[in-house]
């Protein structure tokens, strides 16, 4: 009964999801509308005013991944820039009771400013309750603790543009199989605004846009471990499928192995986020054929500006988007630099010459 | 008479104290200095602090202690992070409906139950326990993540999050208390008691404790309830502390308890172990998470210096001890 | 003489449709030693495990000074004051040689907790009136040599037995010093009134301890001899089932 009624939870929430997706509009977890990121500046004089603040901040993060490294990566590039150090950083193995023990823990080098993504909004506050009693300036990533105030209790949210990436990724999909076809859907099944927003949109940008396409498989995968599975049953049961979409990149790897040991060659993928063996299968001409990429870096960049500048009495806007882009094998490189503000890998710059 | 009461202190204090369970202590000592001086400007040595290390390990701390007693018999635990899920989603779904009590006696009666089913298994239908626990340890993995269908329970009873991990009592946190008093007790009935000294006989020799009239199953039966009791516990410790439940909790801590059993001078194969040794294993731990996050480590780095401080402890403790 | 400690008549054990012991009858007195020998697979150990009380006879009749006892597990034999001292030592080899001592039978003190004062005092005195050389009643058994160790066995059986002690092959696993100090350790226990009775590959050793042999062939009982009024070629030919020459 009680499972029946979490199933009809997570259903509402995705239809939540499809209705503001509807919209066309990427929304923050309240509902805040979206400011570009690249609107946010500082002033000289508001730059200087915090490297002469001696300001310190710390790095909370909920896992670490090639996207949270890049998100990491952005913060403290502009952290550096400003002047600020960096203190101390953390991985919660997306487990909420280490999260909270590692705020407390970077309490005690009585940082400025803590960056962090919650691993479990719904239950968040207490987690960074010491912080915020203490009066550190808290900026995070796609999500906030649920029962904070913007301005008050956090200085704001800088997350992807949502709805752009899961219709990117239509869009993508739409392109690569000539506007028509079979399309396999493999969705997030938990209650997860960002997933479930992307998930959403991709599913809405195909069946509005696109009348020869048909989402003909859908499958939910709650246990990103158990992705392969699904995968092989999809494929199994639908041998015709003409692409797949997978909700992100490391369960896309599950399917592509899956499609490997088929000895299907037809099927494409289109995922979301830059991964390194999906990206050389993608220019190896293999199955893979975009990968959506949110500009990461400057999630890490926007969010640690934004934190600065509220040291200063800057007010940041309560819900800024980085764009995203969809990356193929034409433009790889651009993209690798644009999302993750690195040099495409070796092995795949050696793959396309 | 004086004199061989003499001798016996003498005898007793020198078996007591040696060499392998100086090690957990002298390599505490080791790493709380070095970050003391390390970081004697980074807060490490702050009351708040030093009392965060301990709040943070309660838990894993309480789990050790059940672990100390399924290793001692020669057995092992590996569902103790599921029954933290397990029991605290079932405290705190019943707790909304139920209040404090009922919540209690579910989340528990979860632990405890998984436990007796883990124990019969083991002693009754004479499987291995490493496959016994192995198996429940994913089949209530999964039970956890359906019994809310992945989503997270908010725990708003002040009673029962004061009393399990956000309140205090004379100025101590509660964690501690519970802390302090589960190594208390759990030392006094390991080194004290019938059943203790039957658990390591059990261990050292199943056979010899057969034939010396112990009733073996009962006391695999036993450890393994009691592990999955104290693990229910630390489940409750984590909700209250959280003020909410998850399926993820105590998901990552059982390699975290068993470096802190082994480090604290429990033997893998049982027959000999130590309570306390276990709570500094613990504290240790935390330490080096604390300690490495407060040296502005990154990440990766904090991963690999944690990695190869337990390995050198794990060695030089399991190398004394078959000299 | 006093009657018999351990009176065993018409024992026979039966395993499915194969007969381990058959018409096997025996006496033990107190303050004697016994020795029972035979070939491999005579049925010496079934013999122990029945005495002992893991195994219950499929009929005969086990008496304990004249009163017949039916046992079902070693707790029971040891309850009627049977102590036995196994082959492989069933020692708990991580614990103190105190704990081994009290192995399943721990004094507790009036709060219900180990009584370590008692067990150690008890294990010091007796170490001492049995003159086990151990470096102390807290060493562990493992840094013990194996004669120390099983000297602390036979201690330990002869803390616990009222009436009666079996050893089981003590000596098998010792060198020639470390054998001789467990066979006097086993000559002294004949002063404290139980019955002894001991199980040997050894007829060097079943010719310097016992009062008196009993040969087991095939499962049957052939003779008890007294040992002063036999001798080795006697005991082989019984045991091989050869006729002397």
């Amino acid at each position: 009964m009680r499972k029946a009624f979490g199933i009809m939870t997570v259903l509402a929430s995705l239809f939540a999801a499809y209705a503001f997706a509807a919209e066309g509009v990427t929304t923050g977890p309240n509902g805040e509308k979206p400011v570009p990121a690249a609107s946010l500046t500082l002033s000289a004089a508001q730059e200087q005013q915090i490297k002469d603040g001696k300001f310190t901040a710390a790095l909370v993060w909920h896992e670490m991944s090639e996207y949270t490294n890049a998100v990491n990566a952005g913060a403290r590039d502009e952290f550096k820039r400003l002047g600020i150090e960096v203190v101390a950083q953390t991985d919660a193995g997306f487990d909420a009771a280490r999260q909270k023990a590692d705020v407390e823990t970077v309490m005690a080098k009585k940082p400025s400013i803590i960056l962090s993504l919650p691993v479990d909004p719904a239950t968040a506050a207490s987690v960074y309750d010491p912080a915020r009693q203490a009066g550190v300036k808290l900026g995070f990533v796609d999500n906030c603790p649920t029962g904070y105030k913007q301005g008050t209790d956090y200085v704001t949210i800088v997350s992807d543009d949502l709805f752009q990436m899961g219709n990117k990724a239509g869009i993508a999909m739409a392109e690569a199989l000539g506007k028509k076809g079979k399309v396999g859907y493999i969705f997030h099944d938990a209650d997860f605004y960002v997933t479930n927003q992307r998930d959403g949109a991709f599913k809405k940008t195909i069946e509005q846009d696109y009348p020869d396409m048909k989402i003909a498989a859908e499958a939910g995968m709650a246990d990103p471990a158990r992705s392969e599975d699904i995968a092989q049953a999809m494929i199994t049961q639908h041998p015709d499928l003409d692409g797949i979409y997978v909700t992100w990149a490391e369960p896309a790897l599950s399917v592509l192995s899956a499609l490997r040991a088929a000895g299907n060659t037809h099927t494409k993928i289109v995922t979301l986020d830059l991964n390194e063996p999906a990206a050389l299968d993608m220019v190896k001409g293999g199955n893979i054929a975009a990968l959506v990429a949110d500009e990461a870096y400057s999630i890490g960049v926007t969010l640690a500006r934004a934190s600065a500048g509220s040291l200063v009495g800057l007010k940041a806007e309560p819900f800024y988007a980085v764009d995203s882009i969809a990356v193929t094998k034409e433009t790889v490189k651009d993209g690798w630099k644009k999302s993750l503000n690195k040099d495409v890998p070796a092995t795949i710059a050696d793959a396309m010459k | 008479m004086t004199s061989a009461n003499t001798g016996t202190e003498v005898g007793s204090f020198v078996s007591r104290f040696n060499l392998q369970q100086y090690v957990v202590y002298l390599g505490f000592l080791a790493i709380f200095l070095f970050f003391a001086f390390m970081l004697s400007d980074s807060g490490f040595l702050t009351v708040r602090n030093l009392s965060n290390i301990v709040l943070q390990t309660a838990p894993v701390t309480i789990m050790a202690i059940g672990l100390v007693f399924v290793m001692s018999a020669g057995e092992i635990d590996l569902s103790i992070g599921s029954i933290v899920a397990v029991s605290a989603l079932a405290a705190a779904v019943t707790i909304a409906s139920y209040g404090m009590a009922a919540g209690i006696v579910a989340g528990l009666g979860a632990g405890i139950l998984i436990g007796l089913i883990n124990g019969a298994l083991v002693a009754y239908v004479r499987l291995p326990s490493f496959l016994v626990t192995l198996a429940t340890m994913g089949l209530f993995a999964g039970v956890s993540r359906s019994m809310t269908d992945l989503r997270s329970i908010s725990v708003t009873n002040g009673a029962f999050t004061g009393f399990f991990g956000s309140g205090s009592l004379l100025g101590v946190p509660s964690l501690i208390w519970w802390t302090v008093i589960a190594i208390a007790a759990g030392h006094l009935v390991y080194r004290e008691t019938r059943f203790g000294a039957h658990v390591l006989a059990t261990g050292d020799n199943a056979r010899a404790a057969s034939v010396s009239g112990i009733s073996v199953p009962k006391i695999r039966l036993a450890v393994l309830t009691i592990s999955g009791g104290l693990a229910g516990l630390a489940g409750l410790l984590y909700a209250g502390r959280l003020q909410a439940a998850k399926y993820t909790l105590g998901e990552t801590d059982l390699m975290t308890v068993i470096a802190a059993v082994i480090v604290g001078g429990t033997l893998l194969n049982g027959g000999k172990g130590s309570i306390v040794g276990a709570l500094v294993g613990s504290l240790m731990m935390g330490m080096l998470n604390n300690g490495l996050i407060l040296m502005g480590l990154s990440v990766s780095d904090q991963m690999i210096v944690r990695g190869l401080i337990i390995l050198t402890a794990v060695a030089v403790s399991l190398r004394d001890k078959s000299r | 003489m006093s009657a018999p400690i351990l009176q065993l008549q018409d024992i026979r054990k039966n395993f499915g449709g194969i007969t381990a012991i058959e018409n096997f009858s025996l006496e033990v007195f107190p303050g004697e030693i016994v020795a029972l020998v035979g070939d491999n697979g005579a049925g010496k150990s079934t013999l122990v495990k029945i005495i002992s009380g893991v195994h219950t006879p499929s009929s005969g009749t086990i008496m304990i000074e004249g009163k017949p006892v039916t046992m079902s597990n070693a707790t029971m034999g040891r309850a009627h004051g049977i102590e036995v001292v196994y082959q492989d030592l069933a020692l708990a080899d991580q614990q103190t040689v105190y704990m081994n001592m009290f192995l399943g039978r721990e004094p507790l003190n009036r709060f219900g907790l180990l009584d370590r004062r008692r067990m150690i005092d008890e294990t010091e005195k007796l170490v001492k009136e049995l003159d086990v050389r151990i470096p102390s009643a807290h060493a562990t058994i493992r840094d013990l040599s194996g004669g120390q160790r099983q000297g602390v066995a036979i201690a330990r059986a002869t803390h616990w037995a009222s009436k009666l002690i079996l050893l089981d092959e003590p000596t098998a696993a010792l060198g020639v010093a470390e054998t001789a100090k467990v066979e006097a350790i086993v000559q002294s226990l004949k002063q404290r009134n139980v019955g002894i009775l001991i199980i040997s590959h050894s007829l060097d050793q079943v010719f310097k301890l016992s009062d008196r042999i009993c040969v087991l062939r095939r499962g049957k009982q052939i003779g008890v001899r007294e040992t002063k009024k036999t001798d080795k070629n006697e005991i082989i030919a019984m045991i091989t089932g050869l006729q002397q020459q």
